[in-house]
């Protein structure tokens, strides 16, 4: 029964030979970690163990080895599995700008924003300086 | 008796919709024995709940769903919040608690003030009982009572998972009583130096459970998913990270507010945001749009009423701020370069990451809306959150002496000369000595830069050595906070960027080498535990003279019909030596076993960095000590208890 149990527990490790050229190899690592396995809930194809993250890891490193550049592995994962594939969404098409602009966007704009209201207003009146440590040992309240 | 619970329950929801009412009428005498009489009825709801699973008493439905006789104690006590019904209670009970705290802990001689702050706290307990009652109800009785309960997902039975659940809520629930807090500020019209500095208590109150809650979650991910990492910029991790941004915040903005007055505002609105965020994050989870170990049960109605909730509480809070955020008074003048000014870029940075991580979660959602299937993953937060965060810890040393106001910037150049002469050789090294990539050289580099940093700053502060020791707890807070950020980032960075990983497969006595050791399988053997089967597989790893046995298993729960990864680790100085036993294949008739094998390089630095900020918190926390100095700036306002507006029904 617990000898039933256990072989049912076969989730593959697949084992596979990493790439001779440590360069490859790492460059094939980091493409792996941004392709994901289409048979998982959430993960790249470097951490899951699923049989088809296997093939999938056959196929970048063959790539790699061929010579073919980290965008080609992209691109050609993509067009073979769609754009769900990649963890690290192209910046191309309205999306891509909205997706990796708009960090930086809201960045500037609030930085610009900042700067532009504090200057107008830091030009009138006095600034006091007070440090730091001025509040290191106040007794709290005014009173 | 579940019955006893559910009747308990239905009290504390009636005890909650009274103590908002005195609370919304200036009643805090009575509000606060509402809260307290509504904490020991729910109290009394909760122990039965726990007791029905103690019991194993599977008439109770979500006991059988979720427990199983043969589980440790200690599971089926977990197990009561290890579900989204038992979650939901404990996040009743956590509400109701704050309220107490506050009760007890505002003292600020504002009755309306508190009274009010009660109220709010009041409506969300109420709006909290009633979706465990009408959405969610734990005490439902099943007929027939099955034999034997279904199990916890067995991924959960774990210790460090067993406390990750409460100490997250604390963290989220907490923020609800900071989110009352800013309603009852607005609503007075006063967001001011006594508001912040009778709030920043329970922000960190929230803040520091939080931020330990994460780091379970984080660690519990390392040991027990077999993955070697511990941060996957999944969904559910995302909905915690969220709240904890705004939080940290938060935790500064409101010192600007507490000694100069300024950024009331802004103060007032990330308290809002930070409890809004924690619900978007309840939503997320549990509404089932994202499928993960979080989503218990999915639910659509369940979904739509926590937005609904989300939608109520933040649109009304945010409808008062609009309504009163302009009339609020503005502090002590201050221009860009200041105290005020470094603290704002923090404010600043921190908004938009939260904002990065938002769209970066939110995207496929709203993709998938749009007929697209796509993914957003770790390589878009390394490559937008990562780098926003470095360049705001990379400003950090520079300006934390800054005055407030104004700041005398007087660089001293020859000590600059000598920590960037330092810190290029740090990088120099990382990158042609230990081969790590850029970004983890730059990050280790940081990482010192930021101890530095915290070393100078609480130096500078002391003056003179003797001093330290007199320093006020907070100033020790700031700078174990910032130490331990700077520990966790050379901790992530190194194990990011150096981490060694192979599959392997080994029959018994077979050999292979890995990160300079050499493990030899001496035997895979069966064991046997109260509710599971496992296959033992026993390593011999050995590295010049040293010695280690490492015995990861692979377990499987014949209850929820479920196999777990439990993984060895050794741990050394230089890092852990991680081991997670796979399947068992036949190759030329010998078995052989599949190791996957990691060496995750000072690992402990990510843990030990963030306990570090949590300790910083929970120092921050501590009270002021009594000094007869006259602040340089007085609180405006009174501290006396201002006319009472409406009567008190008392």
């Amino acid at each position: 029964m617990k000898e039933l149990f256990l072989s049912l527990l076969s989730f593959a490790l697949a084992v596979e030979e990493p790439l001779v050229d440590t360069a490859a190899e790492a460059r094939a690592q980091k493409l792996m970690q941004e392709i994901r396995c289409v048979a998982c809930e959430n993960e790249p194809i470097s951490q899951s163990a699923a049989e088809i993250a296997g093939t999938m890891r056959v196929k970048v490193r063959e790539m790699v080895s061929e010579g073919a550049s980290d965008a080609e592995v992209r691109a050609w994962f993509e067009s073979r599995y769609g754009e769900f594939v990649l963890f690290r969404p192209p910046a191309r098409g309205v999306s891509g700008l909205v997706l990796w602009g708009l960090p930086f966007g809201i960045l500037l704009i609030g930085a610009s924003g900042i700067y532009l209201a504090r200057r107008q207003r830091s030009g009138s009146g006095e600034v006091e300086a007070v440090s730091a440590e001025t509040f290191d040992h106040d007794n709290g309240t005014a009173s | 008796m579940i019955e006893t619970g559910h009747l308990a329950a239905f009290l504390a929801l009636a005890a909650s919709v009274v103590q908002t009412w005195y609370g919304l009428r200036g009643n805090r005498p009575m509000a606060a024995r509402m809260a307290l009489s509504a904490l020991c009825i729910m109290g009394i709801s909760f122990f039965f709940l726990i007791i029905s699973f103690v019991a194993s008493d599977f008439s109770v439905a979500l006991v059988a769903e979720n427990s199983h006789t043969l589980k440790p104690l200690m599971y089926k006590i977990a197990g009561t919040w290890g579900n989204h019904e038992g979650s939901m209670a404990l996040w009743c009970l956590v509400v109701i608690g704050f309220s107490v705290f506050g009760a007890i802990r505002l003292q600020t001689g504002r009755t309306r003030f508190e009274a009010v702050a009660l109220g709010i706290q009041g409506a969300i307990a109420t709006g909290s009982l009633a979706y465990l009652l009408f959405a969610s109800n734990p005490f439902l009785r099943l007929d027939p009572a099955p034999l034997q309960g279904a199990g916890l997902n067995p991924l959960l039975q774990d210790p460090a998972l067993a406390i990750h659940p409460p100490m997250l809520y604390l963290g989220y629930v907490g923020f609800s009583f900071v989110f009352a807090l800013a309603a009852a500020g607005l609503i007075e019209g006063r967001i001011d130096r006594h508001w912040a500095r009778a709030t920043r208590g329970f922000v960190l109150a929230a803040w520091v459970p939080l931020t330990v809650g994460i780091a379970l979650g984080a660690y519990w991910a390392y040991y027990e998913l077999g993955w070697g990492g511990w941060w996957f910029w999944d969904p559910v991790e995302n909905a915690s990270l969220m709240p904890w941004l705004l939080g940290s915040a938060l935790l500064h903005s409101i010192i600007v507010t507490e000694k100069r007055g300024s950024f009331a505002a802004w103060t007032a609105l990330l308290a809002v945001l930070a409890f809004c965020f924690s619900l978007l994050g309840a939503f997320l989870v549990r509404s089932g749009v994202l499928t993960s170990v979080h989503a218990f049960a999915v639910d659509p109605l369940r979904g739509s009423l926590l937005l609904a909730g989300l939608l109520a509480y933040g649109g009304a809070a945010l409808g008062l701020f609009a309504w009163r955020a302009p009339s609020l008074r503005s502090g002590a003048a201050w221009g860009l370069m200041s105290r005020e000014g470094a603290l704002m870029l923090n404010n600043l940075v921190l908004a938009v990451a939260t904002v990065t991580v938002l769209i970066g979660t939110l995207f496929p959602l709203l993709a998938e809306v749009t007929g697209r299937q796509m993914s957003v993953g770790a390589p878009y937060f390394n490559l937008t959150f990562s780098p926003l965060m470095a360049a705001l810890l990379v400003v950090l040393p520079l300006v934390q002496s800054w005055s407030w106001g104004k700041a005398s910037i007087s660089p001293n150049w020859k000590l600059a000369a000598i920590v960037g002469a330092l810190l290029g050789a740090t990088i120099l090294a990382a990158l042609f000595v230990f081969k790590l990539p850029f970004g983890a050289a730059f990050g280790l580099a940081l990482g010192l830069w930021l101890l530095f940093g915290a070393g100078r700053e609480v130096f500078r502060r002391a003056m003179v050595p003797s001093r330290l020791l007199s320093l006020p707890a907070r100033v020790w807070g700031m700078t174990f906070a910032h130490a331990g950020l700077g520990l966790f980032i050379i901790g992530a960075v190194i194990e990011t960027g150096a981490s060694y990983e192979r599959t392997i497969a080994l029959a018994e006595g077979d050999s292979a080498e890995i990160a300079g050791w050499t493990l030899t399988l001496d035997a895979v053997r069966s064991g046997e535990g109260p509710n599971w089967y496992s296959d033992e597989g026993t390593l011999l790893a050995k590295s010049g003279s040293k010695e280690a046995v490492l015995t990861p298993s692979k377990r499987y729960y014949p209850a929820a019909r479920m196999p777990t990864t439990e993984t060895a680790i050794m741990k050394s100085l230089r890092g852990d030596l991680y081991a997670a036993l796979g399947d068992r294949r036949v190759v030329d008739g010998r078995t052989l076993w599949t190791f996957r094998v990691y060496f995750n390089p000072m690992i402990d630095f990510v843990f030990f960095g963030v306990a570090l900020m949590a300790l910083g918190g929970g120092l921050a926390m501590m009270p002021m000590r009594k000094r007869k100095t006259e602040a340089k700036v007085p609180i405006e306002g009174p501290a006396t208890p201002e006319p009472q507006r409406t009567k008190v029904i008392a």
